[in-house]
């Protein structure tokens, strides 16, 4: 348990230790740090607040449908550019737009439009674009801007081949949940039936079934029973390495 | 707060206002999932705030000049795009530095891939990206955006 909150918090404890020998042996080194780090914190302090109140809105009146048909893997170059204005017109540094894109990810768009989401999010920001104006000259911004939005959008293509949704989206549930059901994509044909009969449970992601594990549990143990029998493919399994665990 | 964020604070709770008054539930059970998502990031950045604040004392911005003024341009360009990617500099701080370094003549593909590489590639940043996005994603994305910010700096230095 004590080990767990170790490994949990490893990051924090690492950053404590190095302060508090820096006191030791350079105090006005530790203070020089921690001066440094003000900024950052009255940034995040700024930021994370409006991240926290735009993901609770997206995540109760945007609906489903239409984040998958603006930013999906069918919206195509128009998705593309909206999540380049996206990304423009966001604050806050790039890990205020972890939580927001996670969540849109979630919500049906696709690996791409999220990768130029974050990467825009990072790099083109109205504000930013004017200093650099000022400090490097129009020529310099504008050729700049036009060659990062290429590559930026490059990059969203290349990424979405190597990393597959399923691979970010399985991530809760290797952390936060014991994997119960699993879904064999050779087997699964995409037919839809789990996801209809048993809505709370699956859904369906690019023509294949996933599970949402987060709703698994062993309090409905005979409908998850039930749901693979439902499954014309047996795609559908108990992972046999975690019974059914309570949570 | 500059304008840009003062107008998102605005726009942001007047929706929430209305969210609320039009569906005081739906807007409660949103929130306690935000609230959960939320949650365990912020340790994680509060600890990532003050290692920035450590990595700036070790490696001040003005320590950076050095680096860009290197007569071996492609060398430079490399280390350059490195320490940008370590490093998290308000960019405040480093449009101005790099953009003395290129009035004085200095090559400017290091202060590209410098720039470039200060907001796309987050080292610091990494474990969180691995939290949220696991770690296939995170290092694919870090580094493609690394090897795009060296050819972002090497084709403006033939623009330009």
């Amino acid at each position: 348990m004590i080990l767990e909150k170790i490994k949990k918090h490893k990051m924090l404890l690492l950053v404590i230790a190095t302060y508090g020998a820096l006191f030791i042996f350079a105090p006005e080194k530790a203070l020089a740090s921690i001066n440094n780090s003000a900024y950052y914190l009255l940034e995040m302090l700024q930021v994370l607040p409006i991240i926290f109140l735009i993901t609770i809105l997206i995540d109760a009146w945007v609906p489903k449908e239409l984040i998958t048909k603006k930013l999906g893997a069918k919206s195509g170059l128009a998705g593309n550019l909206f999540s380049i204005l996206l990304g423009s017109l966001s604050a806050g540094p790039i890990y205020a737009a972890f939580p927001l894109s996670k969540l849109l990810l979630k919500k049906g768009a696709s690996v791409t439009n999220i990768v130029i989401i974050l990467s825009s999010w990072a790099v083109i920001k109205v504000p930013m674009l004017l200093n650099e104006v000022k400090f490097l000259g129009v020529n310099f911004m504008i050729v700049r801007w036009i060659l990062t939005v290429i590559a930026i959008i490059i990059m969203g293509y290349l990424i979405s081949i190597i990393v597959k949704k399923e691979d970010i989206l399985s991530i809760e549930s290797v952390s936060a949940y014991q994997p119960l059901v699993k879904i064999n994509k050779q087997h699964c044909i995409g037919c839809g039936i789990c996801a209809r009969v048993y809505p709370e449970y699956f859904e369906m992601n690019d023509d294949k079934a996933i599970v949402k594990s987060s709703k698994v549990t062993i309090d409905n143990k005979e409908t998850i029973k039930a749901s693979i029998d439902d499954c014309p493919t047996d795609a559908i399994t108990i992972d046999q390495k975690s019974p059914m665990k309570p949570m | 707060m500059d304008v840009f964020v003062l107008s998102f604070w605005g726009i942001t709770i007047i929706l929430f206002v209305i969210s609320l008054i039009k569906d005081k539930k739906k807007t409660f059970v949103s929130m306690k999932k935000s609230k959960k998502m939320m949650g365990h990031m912020v340790i994680e950045i509060i600890s990532i705030i003050f290692l920035i604040g450590l990595i700036l004392t070790l490696i001040p911005p003005e320590s950076i000049e050095n680096l860009l003024g290197s007569a071996n341009v492609f060398l430079s360009t490399i280390v350059a795009a490195i320490v940008g990617s370590i490093t998290l500099i308000p960019a405040f701080v480093a449009f101005p530095l790099v953009g003395s370094f290129v009035d004085v003549g200095a090559s400017i593909v290091p202060a590209v891939a410098f720039l470039t590489t200060l907001t796309m590639v987050g080292i610091v940043t990494f474990p969180l990206e691995k939290q949220e996005f696991g770690l296939k994603f995170a290092v694919t994305r870090n580094v493609l955006s690394f090897s795009f910010a060296i050819v972002i700096a090497l084709t403006m230095g033939v623009i330009l």
